[in-house]
């Protein structure tokens, strides 16, 4: 038997307002209000409901033999519920079926693994909640902001309590293996992993409109054909993770992208020997004999698969550095909202903005609100320092005792990823302001800290 | 070749551009450059480019000269009308007239061309002399091409193109409208009419940049099809580093304060920049006919204290100041290249230039603007003040720019340029 797993990675950040140096400690609003919701609404209208009507007419169709899961970051999900709960809701019917899995992931699409242990934590367990919260089920399966992953990664996750873990299969680590089978994270046996076959992958998701490619146009038997094949090298599980974008806004509905998706899962299951199935199905079913070793971060970014779109040049490593900077300051005295609009500065779309590796093709600016890597750099430190000179404003009138988010981040008793009841984590209050932080002088620090009342509940299996 | 400007004698980048190029060039071609005045009849250095100036008319043999001069007729009225406002170049030049001697000596001659002053109150005497005198020089020789650099030389080449029948390339390296604005399109300007004469006669013209191509196009109604952009370059050269001798960081200004350098907006950019980071001084090396005017504008904004207004510099003098300023700054209105800017960068300091720029089409990693846009200029300035990220990758960046870049290219390019005169 040989399973075929999708993945879907759903992601908008949210973009910042171009901003001036003179809006510097006078403008702490920092969202390109119009701009995300511009944007989050052609994507919706182009992809994802289109996307998920079709995954759930295939799931139907099928009788439940399709399968799909997502990962879906708590920044999409947020604007999502305020602007297109039509979305929200669309993606309940498909967690209904109980032919779709969610993956977990950071809330913020952050790069928080290389820089907190504590602030990852933090994001995951928050990612966690609000899937639960929305859709009713909780993820067991982690992957990481753009697959970063190392036997470290894993590790990490295992002791927060997931099972599986996704992963890039980089050639160099694979040492000939093929990435079909299900794999144990070296350093971490208990923990099982699942590589992307990058090529199968990026044939759907970047080649598949190149009219160059010698395999334009690519048709759902063709492709499925190719599936076929590799029975004969003994795959167990042949895994397509691709942004979900592909489907409408990457990838065109006129370049056939959607007919493809239509066609494709009747043409996998014309050979009986061939399923689809969810990550955390696969891991159950299939042996895993064989460790994945990974000493050095991965991504699935780039040929070299690693972090030089995020973090290589010196305005990326000066931003990252000095929004962590801020961690203590930030946890120690801000209000949730503070907590919340620093993380949302960690989502590490601004810095791939920021990149100037492949300056010449412009492939970043393809992506990017900004019109050249300098002028996100200098718009992310303009918010930056505001945002700055308005947590060192609070911190400055705010009684040195441990504040809400610090409360919250401390790592829940059980050591396994531990599920508050039924409250929300983050509570809503009002924006800091100056006014607020000179009010909260007086009165002690912000209190109500759910995480630590609630009883801490196992993640469901 | 007919040139101006040549070192040591420079107003503007006009004599480094033509130096570069000329050096550049004599590896393809054999040039007799001849200019108003050279240090003595001389070659320049590691190559076979003759420079003949005419401070040495009739001392030397190979520049002959006889009156009556051959016929040729004048492109403008004969007149002498003297005007002391005129300085310097360009302010006002296209409204003077020529004092011209029907028989002039050569000795006359050598006396024109004796001065330091390469524009000066005569310019359009020189112009007109000019013109005369190169003529029958360039009957004595054999050559291929004409190849002349800006207006002060075009009536000479059109007239050696009549004369000899041979082919006539034009260098753009500055236009009228670039100096004075879309005025130089009315009321009888003298330069804009020996521009677009001598654009009209030429078989290949070869603008500095794009910019300077569409600007031709669109101001002078040239045929788009004649122009070959060839842009300016920059050899490698050792720079230096020196200790910031004032306490607050510099923001340097390279060039002549007039219309087309854009001063005003300058000045209004300083005034945004000041209000969040005082702890800055704008250093201001240039003069020119605004001068006066950017000083009071600065004193009405409050902030003539945050200018340095050093006057003209001596190269050693520029160099001193590159190799202490954070921020290089060109808000010209209409700038056809901008050699100073790659100076600047090879400097390793990184570069805020206006859009209407030649030198903005070459340097990928500048932070560039519209002009007018003063938010933005301010917003960029205030970031390479301030955040250090921008500063190290942009002076790596631009150095690696810099690094690729030679007269060679552009020389090649030249030569082919010429080349296409002759396939047949």
């Amino acid at each position: 038997m040989t399973s075929v797993c999708f993945y879907f990675q759903v992601h908008q950040p949210v973009r910042l307002k171009s901003f001036s140096f003179f809006q510097i400690g006078t403008d702490h609003q920092y969202e390109a209000v119009d701009v995300n919701f511009g944007i989050l609404n052609r994507v919706a209208d182009k992809c994802y409901l289109p996307a998920n009507n079709k995954i759930l007419e295939l799931i139907e169709k099928t009788g439940g033999k399709f399968k799909a899961s997502f990962s879906i970051t708590g920044t999409v999900l947020e604007q999502l519920e305020a602007f297109r709960p039509d979305v929200i809701a669309s993606f309940k019917a498909l967690a209904d079926t109980g032919c779709v899995e969610f993956m977990a992931e950071t809330y913020y699409h952050s790069l928080a693994y290389l820089f907190s242990a504590e602030e990852f934590e933090r994001q995951v367990k928050m990612h966690t909640d609000k899937v639960k919260k929305l859709f009713g089920v909780t993820p067991t399966t982690f992957r990481n902001t753009e697959l970063v992953y190392s036997n470290k990664v894993a590790a990490t996750v295992k002791k927060m309590g997931y099972k599986a873990i996704l992963a890039e299969g980089v050639d160099r680590n694979l040492g000939g293996l093929p990435p079909t089978t299900v794999f144990r994270a070296e350093g971490t046996p208990l923990m099982k992993v699942l590589l992307r076959h990058y090529r199968l992958s990026d044939d759907i998701a970047f080649r598949f409109s190149d009219k160059g490619w010698s395999e334009y146009p690519l048709l759902a038997p063709r492709f499925a054909n190719w599936l076929h094949n590799m029975k004969e090298e003994g795959a167990d599980t042949i895994n397509l993770f691709l942004d979900y974008e592909t489907f409408g806004e990457h990838r065109a509905a006129e370049t056939g992208i959607f007919q493809f998706l239509t066609y494709l899962p009747a043409e996998v299951l014309k050979d009986p020997d061939f399923d689809f199935a969810t990550p955390s199905e696969i891991v159950a079913k299939y042996p895993h004999e064989h460790l994945y070793n990974c000493p050095e971060v991965t991504t699935w970014a780039d040929e070299e698969r690693d972090l030089t779109g995020w973090l290589d040049n010196n305005m990326q490593k000066d931003a990252i550095t000095k929004i962590y900077a801020l961690e203590k300051k930030v946890k120690a005295d801000g209000t949730p909202e503070l907590a919340d609009t620093w993380a949302k500065l960690q989502t590490s779309d601004h810095f791939y903005y920021m990149s100037t590796k492949y300056w010449e093709d412009g492939v970043r600016q393809a992506f990017s609100p900004y019109k050249s890597p300098y002028d996100a750099y200098i718009n992310y430190m303009n918010v930056l320092s505001d945002f700055e000179a308005l947590v060192e404003e609070i911190s400055a009138v705010v009684p040195k005792t441990p504040g809400a988010i610090a409360a919250m981040s401390k790592p829940a008793e059980t050591g396994e990823a531990a599920a508050p009841a039924a409250e929300a984590p983050v509570k809503k209050a009002k924006a800091p302001s100056k006014a607020k932080a000179e009010e909260a002088s007086n009165t002690p620090a912000p209190k109500a800290e759910p995480a630590k009342k609630a009883p801490a509940k196992k993640a469901a299996k | 070749m007919l040139g101006w400007e040549f070192p040591p004698i420079l107003a503007g980048g006009l004599g480094t551009a033509c130096y570069g190029l000329c050096k550049a060039l004599s590896a393809y071609a054999d040039i007799t450059l001849i200019v108003p005045r050279s240090e003595e009849k001389q070659k320049l250095e590691d190559t076979n480019v003759k420079i003949l100036g005419l401070n040495y008319t009739g001392l030397d043999e190979e520049l002959p000269y006889e009156t009556p001069r051959v016929p040729y007729e004048t492109f403008t009225e004969v007149t002498y009308v003297d005007n002391p406002d005129i300085h310097p170049y360009p302010l006002g030049i296209a409204y003077t007239k020529i004092e011209y001697k029907e028989t002039s000596t050569a000795e006359d001659v050598r006396n024109m061309y004796s001065t330091n002053e390469p524009y000066g109150p005569n310019i359009m005497t020189k112009v007109a002399l000019y013109a005369d005198v190169v003529t029958q020089i360039a009957l004595t020789k054999d050559f291929d091409v004409i190849h002349a650099h800006d207006w002060i030389t075009y009536p000479a080449a059109v007239k050696i193109k009549e004369a000899t029948g041979k082919p006539l390339c034009l260098h753009i390296h500055s236009l009228e409208t670039d100096r004075i604005g879309e005025k130089a399109k009315y009321y009888d300007n003298m330069v804009y009419e020996i521009e677009k004469k001598g654009m009209q006669a030429a078989d290949r013209l070869i603008p500095v940049s794009f910019f300077t191509r569409d600007c031709a196009v669109k101001h002078y109604d040239i045929d788009p099809a004649k122009f070959y952009p060839v842009y300016n370059a920059i050899d490698q050269a050792p720079v230096f580093r020196l200790p910031r001798e004032l306490d607050e960081k510099i923001v340097l200004f390279l060039g002549r304060i007039t219309f087309q350098k854009g001063p005003e907006f300058m000045a209004e950019t300083a005034f945004k920049v000041v209000q969040k980071y005082p702890n800055v001084k704008f250093f201001v090396a240039g003069v020119g006919d605004m001068l006066q005017q950017l000083k009071d504008l600065t004193r009405s904004q409050g902030i003539f204290d945050k200018f340095i207004f050093a006057g003209f510099l001596s190269k050693p003098k520029v160099q001193q100041i590159l190799a202490q300023a954070d921020v290089y700054f060109m808000p010209s209105v209409s700038e056809p290249f901008g050699l100073s800017a790659l100076e600047a960068a090879q400097f390793g300091i990184p570069a805020v230039l206006s859009t209407q720029s030649g030198v903005a089409e070459v340097m990928d990693h500048a932070l560039k603007a519209d002009y007018w846009d003063t938010d933005k200029f301010a917003n960029y300035i205030y970031a390479l003040l301030n955040y250090e990220g921008i500063r190290t990758d942009m002076t790596k960046n631009t150095k690696v720019e810099i690094d690729a870049m030679s007269w060679d290219d552009s020389a090649r390019d030249v030569y082919e340029v010429y080349e296409t005169l002759f396939a047949s």
